[in-house]
């Protein structure tokens, strides 16, 4: 008995925070967090957010999608041109233009680049958003241009240069030699990532000096946000991307003016219930899942705002569409949805066959209504609005459990055996333009979370948002893209297979001796202008 | 006695606690909205925790279903400890070595990952009372093999006693040894094993419970309130929120004190 209190003891121990220690900092050194180890340093390999971040910092990119401004701007390619088809785009490079170890770069390393990412054997996530990556074609006329040719349009192709890092032809270092305005320089496995100033870096600012203005970036591996913070607020760490609204009012108190709310963020936390045909529940279950009317009904009886106003300490927004009003151009502002309304859920129940005997709701067929809702285990905001939703469905009758899991046990119930009854989750969505969103919205996709991997339509209006979502991706016109993803804005809210919850807010925490911070909602937030930050005494 | 003041103090808790219960206008799960990680109140005499529950009527519910629970297991583990010890002293030497080795097996068992696998295995829908009764009946079955032990040697030794050696001889029969002169003797070694596992399961439901895999929400439990402090934002807010922390350590070392005050005399 002793022993197994021990064991209980010694591996509860070991999560207890030792006291936070960071790398020493260089000269004219930023450092922040990053949560996690990346998984590559080879830009054509980039699928998850760090090794996204570690090539936004190192790569040099022909184009840039400005976070702030939400426009492409032009890097190493001077000008580019988009033919009138949509199936041609030219760059024009810049002159004298050179790698960090001082070799040139010209049209012949894009080339390869371009070529590298678009061959199968690459098997390059990015290479897929050219939507038919085997026909395109990359030409060059010159050293300074090159040409691509696309076998069919791709609604907002220039965007998908801000992804591609141009590496040497036939060199590829994993992020050691680049164009960008850092190169890796040393890696220790869940200790730090240090990023070192490429001196050939193309950019100057406006003065003639050339950028970036910091001397290098270290990047430590901390998993712990209570750490974080307080290294934060001693000065070791120049920012914290994202902080939980816990930290963030922790940071708040001990340096109000460190911390930013920029207000609603593109991402969304949502509910949904598992509408497959092949999951392992039983018929009445799916049929309570499969029906219109209960769905509106547990939308109607959540409270939103106290979901923001206690899981999020009021740093969120409430949400019922799947189109932030942050993202501007996109967002349905004629949009109708289902309010918040407990008696009226009540009737939306009645009227789908569902009754109460006391405190507890029946179906038609005299089963007890109860579910469990799965979330991850660890994010205490989803953890609180699932026990706050707990409570609110209490009122309507129904039982709920409550369950957290590891997220790969989360994964596999989800994706792969689709046992599961609802499940509360987030989505995260790193940039506006809607079509980086097909892959949840089509019936085929298997990340289609409600009901994955359809061979055809389950329900008409799932039919109907393939047919907008696949329209919208193809048509150049912004008026009927807008049109159609109004719709599909539309039949979500009246359909609710996601019934969404909030938007968290985008919080930042920006130490005052980092200079030149604009901090915006889009990844990497507080760093996208990474070139023009500096720290005080921290200049070259 | 030795045992009465701490008697006296877990009886005085646990009447505390029962009454906090029968006379709270809150019910442990009810979410005061309006009042979230309230300052202590004479609504809410030691606030609310972050969902704006009562803590005093929290903290008295988990007292409350741990010691329960921490009881009943407490109770099937000697139970089973007990017919195991007797089985295995009054067998032959074969099968007594075979059930040494089985309980030897299960004292070498990694507990904390079986009782994590077993806990996980629970369907998803599981109440919050099923997931509570399933913890402390996982815990009572993983807990026995050291008790088993201790019967086992007791057992052993009264075996070969002679007063029982001559109500054998005196034609007594194994029934009436059992009832007459076994468990008598048996009682103040199997007593002690019992006080000795309350606290174990009390703090082994609280560690699982901090490990997200103990007593389901919103059923109020030791693990469930330790894991909320697991947040140092949360720690800042009041000083109330030790409050679980500490009535368990008090819990405890009551539990721990009459437990070493039982001695065994046989």
């Amino acid at each position: 008995m002793r022993n197994f209190l021990c064991s209980i003891f010694l591996l509860t121990g070991m999560t207890i925070a030792a006291f936070p220690q960071a790398a020493p900092r260089q000269p004219g050194e930023l450092a922040w967090a990053i949560h996690y180890d990346p998984s590559t340093f080879d830009p054509v390999k980039v699928d998850d957010q760090v090794s996204d971040l570690v090539r936004y910092l190192t790569g040099g990119v022909l184009l840039r999608f400005n976070r702030q401004t939400q426009q492409v701007e032009p890097q190493l390619a001077e000008s580019f041109q988009l033919s009138p088809q949509g199936t041609q785009i030219s760059f024009k490079l810049r002159g004298g233009l050179t790698f960090s170890d001082g070799s040139p770069l010209t049209s012949a390393d894009v080339a390869w680049t371009l070529r590298h990412v678009l061959a199968p054997a690459t098997k390059a996530p990015i290479a897929d958003e050219f939507l038919a990556p085997a026909g395109v074609s990359v030409e060059t006329p010159d050293q300074w241009t090159v040409k691509v040719h696309l076998p069919k349009r791709v609604i907002g192709v220039e965007k998908i240069f801000d992804e591609i890092a141009i590496e040497p032809a036939n060199h590829p270092s994993e992020g050691r030699v680049t164009a960008g305005p850092f190169t890796v320089s040393e890696y220790k496995r869940g200790q730090y990532l240090r990023l070192a100033r490429n001196p050939h870096y193309w950019r100057r600012d406006g003065t003639g000096v050339q950028l970036p203005y910091a001397t290098g970036i270290r990047l430590d591996i901390q998993n712990n946000r209570e750490q974080e913070a307080a290294l934060f607020l001693r000065g070791e760490y120049d920012v914290v991307d994202g902080p939980s609204p816990d930290y963030y009012g922790v940071i708040a108190r001990k340096s109000p003016g460190a911390v930013h709310d920029m207000g609603a963020s593109l991402n969304t936390e949502q509910l949904w219930f598992n509408q497959s045909a092949q999951a392992a529940l039983p018929d009445y279950e799916k049929t309570w899942f499969q029906n219109r009317g209960f769905r509106v009904a547990i939308s109607e009886a959540i409270h939103r705002a106290d979901l923001t106003r206690i899981a999020y300490d009021g740093h969120a927004t409430p949400a019922y569409d799947f189109i932030s009003p942050a993202n501007k151009l996109w967002h349905n502002d004629q949009l109708q949805y289902p309010k918040e309304n407990v008696a009226e859920a009540n009737r939306s129940l009645a009227a789908s066959g569902f009754h109460r005997s006391g405190n507890q709701l029946f179906d038609a067929g005299g089963h007890a209504v109860k579910f469990s809702i799965l979330t991850n285990a660890g994010n205490q905001a989803r953890q609180k609005m699932s026990s706050l939703i707990q409570q609110d469905l209490a009122n309507l009758g129904m039982q709920v459990t409550l369950v957290a899991l590891d997220f790969p046990a989360l994964v596999e119930r989800l994706m792969h055996k689709q046992d599961y009854e609802a499940c509360l989750l987030g989505l995260s969505n790193a940039e506006p333009d809607p079509s980086s969103m097909m892959n949840q919205w089509l019936s085929s996709s298997p990340d289609h979370p409600w009901n994955p991997s359809q061979k055809t339509p389950a329900t008409p209006w799932e039919a109907e948002i393939d047919k907008l979502m696949q329209m919208q991706a193809s048509t150049p016109m912004q008026a009927e893209r807008k049109k159609a993803l109004d719709r599909v804005q539309q039949i979500v809210a009246d359909q609710q297979p996601f019934i969404y919850l909030v938007y968290p807010n985008c919080l930042q925490a920006i130490s005052p001796s980092l200079h030149g911070a604009q901090p915006a909602i889009l990844t990497p937030g507080s760093v996208w202008n990474i070139e023009f930050l500096r720290r005080d005494g921290g200049a070259r | 006695m030795k045992v009465r003041l701490p008697m006296l103090l877990m009886a005085l808790l646990v009447l505390g606690a029962s009454l906090t219960l029968t006379l709270s206008r809150y019910g442990y799960s009810f979410q005061d909205r309006d009042a979230i990680q309230a300052a202590s109140s004479p609504l809410h005499w030691s606030g609310t925790d972050e969902l704006g529950r009562d803590r005093t009527v929290r903290v008295a519910a988990a007292l409350l279903i741990g010691l329960t629970g921490a009881s009943l297991a407490g109770a099937i583990t000697t139970l089973i400890a007990a017919a195991f010890g007797l089985l295995a002293a009054f067998s032959n030497r074969a099968i007594a070595a075979l059930l040494i080795f089985v309980s030897d097996v299960f004292l070498s068992l990694p507990w904390l990952f079986l009782l994590m696998m077993a806990r996980s295995l629970m369907p998803l829908t599981a109440s919050p009372l099923e997931t509570a009764v399933a913890t402390f009946l996982v815990l009572a079955l993983l807990g026995w093999p050291a008790c088993a032990r201790a019967v086992y040697s007791g057992a052993l030794n009264l075996r070969n006693a002679e007063w029982m050696i001559q109500g054998h001889a005196c034609g007594l029969r194994k029934r009436q040894l059992l009832r007459m002169h076994l468990l008598p003797h048996l009682r103040p070694l199997l007593l002690p094993q019992f006080l000795i596992c309350l606290p174990a399961f009390l703090i082994a439901e609280a560690n699982l419970g901090a490990l997200g895999l103990g007593i389901g929400e919103p059923l109020p439990s030791w693990g469930a309130m330790l894991l909320e402090m697991d947040n140092s934002a949360m720690l800042m807010s009041s000083h109330w929120v030790y409050l679980p922390i500490i009535l368990l350590v008090i819990v405890l070392l009551i539990l721990e004190s009459i437990s070493t005050q039982v001695e065994p005399h046989a």
